[in-house]
């Protein structure tokens, strides 16, 4: 689970009484997270389902979520990281001033009322989305909201799980930490697997120009990226795998497509909780699979020579 | 026309990955999708097994699946410092794959959670 202080949507199903939503908006982005997980569902430990629990949405804007919340807080646009800290400090009766406090663009009525039922909860957990992983402070949010969750232990049970959002990106970090040791941001160009998000991570090597060929899966950089990295992605050698010729197909000098996932092809995709899931394809698609190719891409490079002239290369033909 | 009923089929359009969607397929497309969100339902009937793009393109022109990953091999093979990116809308399997190639080549690998 990479250390988190988290559970199984099943669990906070059948026992989560105190749910915090942060920086999410799942009615509109995981409409059915409400219906299958946290709102509704009657189990043994909460018989009275929606009654049982509170809900609480933190969040810069009254998003159409905010609805299904018992308590809305209104946190001021950046001020995400200093909100969690200044919870830490009072969940353990530390000082916090009331500049502090008004610069998160809450009361401390909230703050203390909050802490009350965070502190009353049989089983508390907090979701956070976008709205907190990708503003300012980034992952240093995620890593303070965890925090949080983790130190809510001295009290009473608490956990916290990230709202994943498109496809299989929960597979593609398993996948990677189970491969690598780490979840993403990997280098190979020493021989061994080295982690550093911001040095080796896909805008940031665009943006500077530090990859001379790109490999692209299950994405469309060319229609979400900054202007300089997909200027950088025209000019070198892309290669693009997608069920669609989408933005980046186009500027790209190969393109293959594929049969899309869990529609046409086979596989597994990991529940935002880490759950592995079988997929079920209904249709034969006429087209191959993202495994087959990239497998059979792989076999050709491995088949060429490697730096030091070896044919083919020593690391598959040993497999 | 005669239709196929999946019933358990995955949605993986959003990270909730329900599990409990009944799909009613003929050869073709989904007509429909029980129990999907909109999200969803929009995600399983807007794919087809139509063939509707080219197998492959280089460089803009239709070829076949077997040049394209020769193709593809020589442009990551030929490269200095190459990246392997996305993997969002894929299955773990590919995923692995693509772990697999990024060492191979001692290149970079990243997905989606980095940006
Ligand atoms: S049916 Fe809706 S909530 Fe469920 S995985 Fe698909 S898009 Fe998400």
């Amino acid at each position: 689970m990479g250390g988190k202080v988290t559970c199984t949507l099943g669990e906070v199903k059948n026992r989560a009484d105190f749910i915090v939503y942060w920086g999410g908006n799942p009615a509109e982005c995981h409409p059915r997270h409400f219906t299958k997980y946290t709102l509704m569902q009657k189990s043994k430990f909460l018989p009275r389902g929606r009654k049982d629990r509170t809900v609480v949405m933190v969040d810069i804007r009254e998003t159409k979520s905010v609805k299904a919340a018992d308590i809305f807080l209104q946190v001021r646009p950046g001020k995400d990281f200093e909100l969690m800290t200044i919870l830490r400090a009072m969940v353990k009766d530390q000082e916090v001033s009331d500049e502090q406090i008004a610069e998160t663009g809450l009361t401390r009525e909230q703050l203390t009322d909050l802490i009350a039922r965070m502190k009353g909860a049989r089983f508390g957990v907090m979701f956070f989305g976008m709205g907190l992983s990708m503003t300012r402070g980034k992952h240093m949010n995620s890593a303070a909201l965890l925090t949080l969750a983790a130190e809510m232990n001295a009290f009473t049970k608490f956990v916290a799980m990230p709202m994943r959002g498109h496809g299989n990106v929960t597979g593609a970090d398993v996948i990677m930490r189970w491969q690598t040791g780490y979840p993403f941001g990997i280098s190979f160009n020493r021989g061994y697997p080295r982690y550093n998000p911001g040095e080796f991570s896909t805008v940031d090597v665009l943006v500077r120009g530090d990859t001379d060929c790109a490999f692209i899966i299950g994405a469309d950089p060319g229609a979400t990226m900054p202007q300089p990295a997909i200027d950088h992605l025209a000019k070198i050698p892309t290669i693009v795998l997608d069920p669609h010729v989408t933005h980046t197909s186009r500027l790209a000098r190969v393109h293959i497509t594929t049969a899309p996932a869990g529609i046409a092809a086979p596989g597994t995709g990991y529940r935002m909780d880490e759950i592995p899931m079988p997929l079920r394809p209904a249709l034969e698609s006429p087209y191959p699979s993202d495994e087959e190719v990239v497998r059979r891409i792989k076999e050709a490079i491995a088949a060429k020579p490697d730096w030091m002239g070896q044919q083919p290369q020593m690391l598959l033909s040993q497999i | 026309m005669e239709m196929k009923v999946i019933e358990h089929a995955t949605c993986t359009f959003c990270g909730c990955v329900c599990d409990d969607i009944e799909l009613h397929a003929d050869e073709t497309r989904i007509h429909q999708a029980k129990r999907a969100c909109v999200l969803g339902k929009a995600w399983f009937l807007n794919h087809t097994a139509e063939h509707k793009y080219p197998d492959a393109l280089i460089d803009g022109r239709p070829a076949t699946v077997d040049e394209a990953i020769e193709a593809a091999a020589d442009h990551l093979y030929n490269a200095d410092m190459p990246l392997v990116y996305g993997m969002s809308n894929t299955t773990c399997e590919a995923q692995k794959e693509c772990v697999e190639m990024a060492d191979l080549l001692c290149g970079l690998v990243d997905s989606h959670t980095s940006l």
